[in-house]
């Protein structure tokens, strides 16, 4: 093998290292979204804000408790759950209830709550970036392979390496939940009629209430999985709002493997655009994708559409 | 009328009197207009500015102001956004009645200020914005006190004479108005000076991972890699480019991101042995420099780069321009900024119109290194306080 085979399958292997590592965490992002959209039909537009906070509450962890952020995850999970089960309870069921002239009024309301959490952020926090400088921010694993006498250096950042590791646990932890728990097959059994599961005696209100708290709790683990790799802003949860709505959109509405999939899918996308096509056209990559499969695949990439 | 609204505008004169007496009080004042980013990604930059100037005015009022007036700083934030920037302008020049503008930080804002000032016709110093453009447009109340961007790169094209020029480069910038008039000025030169380009990528700002382009820059195997960022992206670009372990002679940077405090604090051991071009340092050989560092750094306990130095300086010219302009309008302190002629901390200040610049400063630039966790000056040797380390070691070979 010569030098230049093995100098660009070295940039192939990377790309694609980086690219599946983001897509863990973008997977993450777009399994709350998912979820949310199978079971109440909703999209939430505020899901990026609700990532903003997460991470927020993760840097004021760290800042003054000196919490690293993978340990906060426990505060985060919880904390974010309850938010969730508030944001269900008290904004949005009673919106769902009653008869609005806008159906899509649930929808409007999640993108007030997004302006009124990254205005509030705005507010308190000011407009500042901040990092999380933990200790093992640029650690890296080497990986050296040699092919053909060629040397092929792979390398694996230790916090992106985690937060795949994690988004993976908690994504396999969530599909568990679902297919096998009481609680999970209510959720699925509102998700594929609402009506019927209630005649079935589930309580689908309380099941919209759990939902909604997981899948702010999911993103909000995201968020803090991504302070120690990123940096964060108030208005940062547009752009991820975006990616979500573009992951939802690929794995299939409600579909929680096709969530996975669609978040490794436009991570892979992001990283091999960037460099063989061009990097300032990152961000149109996902978005093409997206178009392409809304016209061809309009079920998702699995073709199901359910969870 | 009605006596209701009457009685309103009567309390509210009485209020204005009353607030404006303490005022009168103390005596005659001069407001100069000053926007700059408080708030978002250029707060950091914003906010060493703000420090600045505010140490210069506390200096100048205590020495009994300017004819006998005190000087007083009307800071406003743009959040970095052009469009406040403009709005807060307009609000200086045609309500507040502001006669001259000084500040704001990015190129972008600096170009849309200059365009207001330009219309009302009222001078107007451009203290950082550094893209070419802003001074090539043939405006008349447009000052700018910092070098264009196209002559940053200029210490380093001192310092590769010294250590031998590399051969092949890679460029990635911000695709903003200072990003692209900085990497292009290097492209030329490159291209006239038979250095190969290899990869010349713009990028937008808030990309999570810069891996894949960054590994895309280790296949290609360039000598040295040059980056023009602010804040946290040079961070970023940094601590990615140590994870990926690419081994070029020299990261450097184009200023800006790459020369504040904070970089170190953020990019941490990734930042250690980056160079970047800067305009400033503490080790100039100007008057006052020394002495600019030294107060600012026992005021704020954080050491100024040349943003601080530029904001510093820019308030004495201010000063020594209100001493003689024969009248505080417009037009007479636009021909007092044209007749400037002056040391002052940051180095010599001289309005000058050569090719296509016009009303611009020229000065030397430098170039600095992070040696142990610190800025150190490697370039011109006059200013030099530690030995340049190039090529740069392996990151696998450090501590």
């Amino acid at each position: 093998m010569s030098p230049q085979v093995a100098g660009q399958l070295e940039l192939l292997g990377q790309v694609l290292i980086s690219g599946i590592l983001l897509g863990g965490l973008y997977a993450l992002i777009g399994l709350g979204m998912s979820l949310i959209m199978g079971v109440m039909k909703i999209i939430n537009l505020a899901h990026g804000e609700l990532m903003m906070v997460a991470m927020y509450i993760t840097f004021w962890a760290y800042t003054l408790a000196k919490i690293d952020p993978y340990v906060s995850l426990l505060i985060v999970f919880p904390l974010m759950f309850v938010l969730g089960v508030g944001v269900q309870k008290f904004l949005l069921s009673p919106v769902m209830e009653a008869d609005t002239v806008l159906p899509q009024g649930q929808v409007l309301l999640t993108v007030g709550l997004g302006l009124i959490l990254s205005n509030l952020a705005l507010l308190l926090f000011t407009a500042n970036y901040r990092s999380v400088p933990v200790s093992y921010a640029s650690k890296t694993i080497y990986w050296d392979l040699h092919p053909g006498g060629q040397t092929i250096s792979l390398s694996f950042s230790y916090p992106f390496l985690v937060a795949f590791c994690i988004a993976g646990v908690l994504g396999g932890a969530l599909f568990v939940f679902l297919a096998k728990t009481d609680t999970g097959r209510m959720i699925r059994a509102t998700a594929q009629d609402k009506r019927a599961a209630a005649l079935m005696g589930v309580n689908t209100k309380r099941i919209t209430y759990i939902t909604f708290g997981l899948g702010t709790a999911l993103v909000g683990a995201a968020g803090a999985l991504l302070d120690p790799v990123y940096y964060l802003y108030p208005n940062i949860g547009g752009p991820f709002t975006n990616k979500a709505f573009v992951i939802t959109i690929l794995g299939g509405l409600g579909d929680i493997p096709g969530a996975v999939l669609g978040g490794l899918v436009l991570g892979l996308a992001e990283s091999l655009g960037s460099v063989y096509i061009s990097l300032g056209y990152k961000d149109a990559f996902g978005f093409i994708i997206f178009v392409l499969v809304l016209i061809f695949m309009p079920r998702g990439l699995l073709g199901r559409g359910r969870i | 009328m009605t006596i209701r609204r009457t009685f309103v505008v009567v309390a509210m004169a009485a209020i204005a009197a009353f607030a404006a007496s303490p005022a009168l009080a103390q005596g005659k004042t001069f407001t100069v207009g000053v926007p700059l980013p408080l708030t978002g990604a250029e707060a950091k930059f914003g906010e060493m500015e703000k420090q600045a100037y505010e140490m210069a005015a506390a200096e100048i009022n205590a020495k009994g102001g300017v004819k006998g007036s005190k000087l007083v700083l009307d800071i406003q934030d743009s959040g970095g956004k052009p469009e406040t920037a403009t709005a807060i302008v307009e609000k200086f020049i045609t309500i507040d009645k502001y006669p001259i503008v000084v500040g704001e930080y990015t190129s972008q804002c600096s170009y849309a200020v200059a365009g207001v000032a330009e219309k009302y016709k009222v001078p107007y110093l451009v203290v950082t914005g550094a893209a070419d453009k802003i001074t090539q447009q043939g405006w008349k109340y447009v000052f700018r006190l910092n070098p264009p961007s196209s002559l940053y790169n200029q210490g380093l094209f001192g310092l590769w004479g010294q250590v031998g020029k590399p051969k092949t480069i890679a460029l990635l910038y911000e695709n903003t108005d200072f990003g692209t008039s900085t990497s292009k000025a290097m492209k030329d030169y490159c291209d006239a000076n038979g250095i190969q380009v290899v990869l010349n990528e713009g990028y937008q700002a808030g990309a999570v991972d810069f891996k894949p382009i960054l590994q895309k820059v280790k296949s290609l195997r360039p000598d040295v890699i040059y980056m023009v960022s602010y804040l946290m992206d040079a961070s970023l670009l940094m601590r990615q480019s140590k994870e990926l372990d690419i081994n070029p002679q020299a990261f450097i940077g184009g200023a800006a991101g790459f020369t504040l405090p904070e970089f170190l604090q953020n990019a941490a051991d990734a930042s250690e042995d980056a160079l970047s071009g800067t305009l400033w340092t503490p080790q100039v050989k100007y008057p006052g420099a020394k002495a600019f560092f030294d107060n600012f750094k026992a005021k704020y306990s954080k050491d100024p780069d040349y943003h601080g130095a530029e904001a510093y300086a820019a308030t004495y010219v201010l000063a020594d321009v209100l001493k003689r302009a024969r009248s505080w309008t417009p037009d007479d302190l636009r021909a007092a900024l044209s007749d400037t002629n002056m040391m002052t901390a940051f180095g010599p200040v001289k309005f000058v119109s050569w090719g296509q610049f016009t009303n611009q400063n020229r000065m030397e630039t430098l170039v600095l290194q992070v040696q142990n966790k610190k800025f150190e000056t490697v370039y011109p040797p006059d200013a030099a306080s530690a030995k340049a380390i190039y090529p740069v070691p392996r990151w696998r070979d450090r501590k």
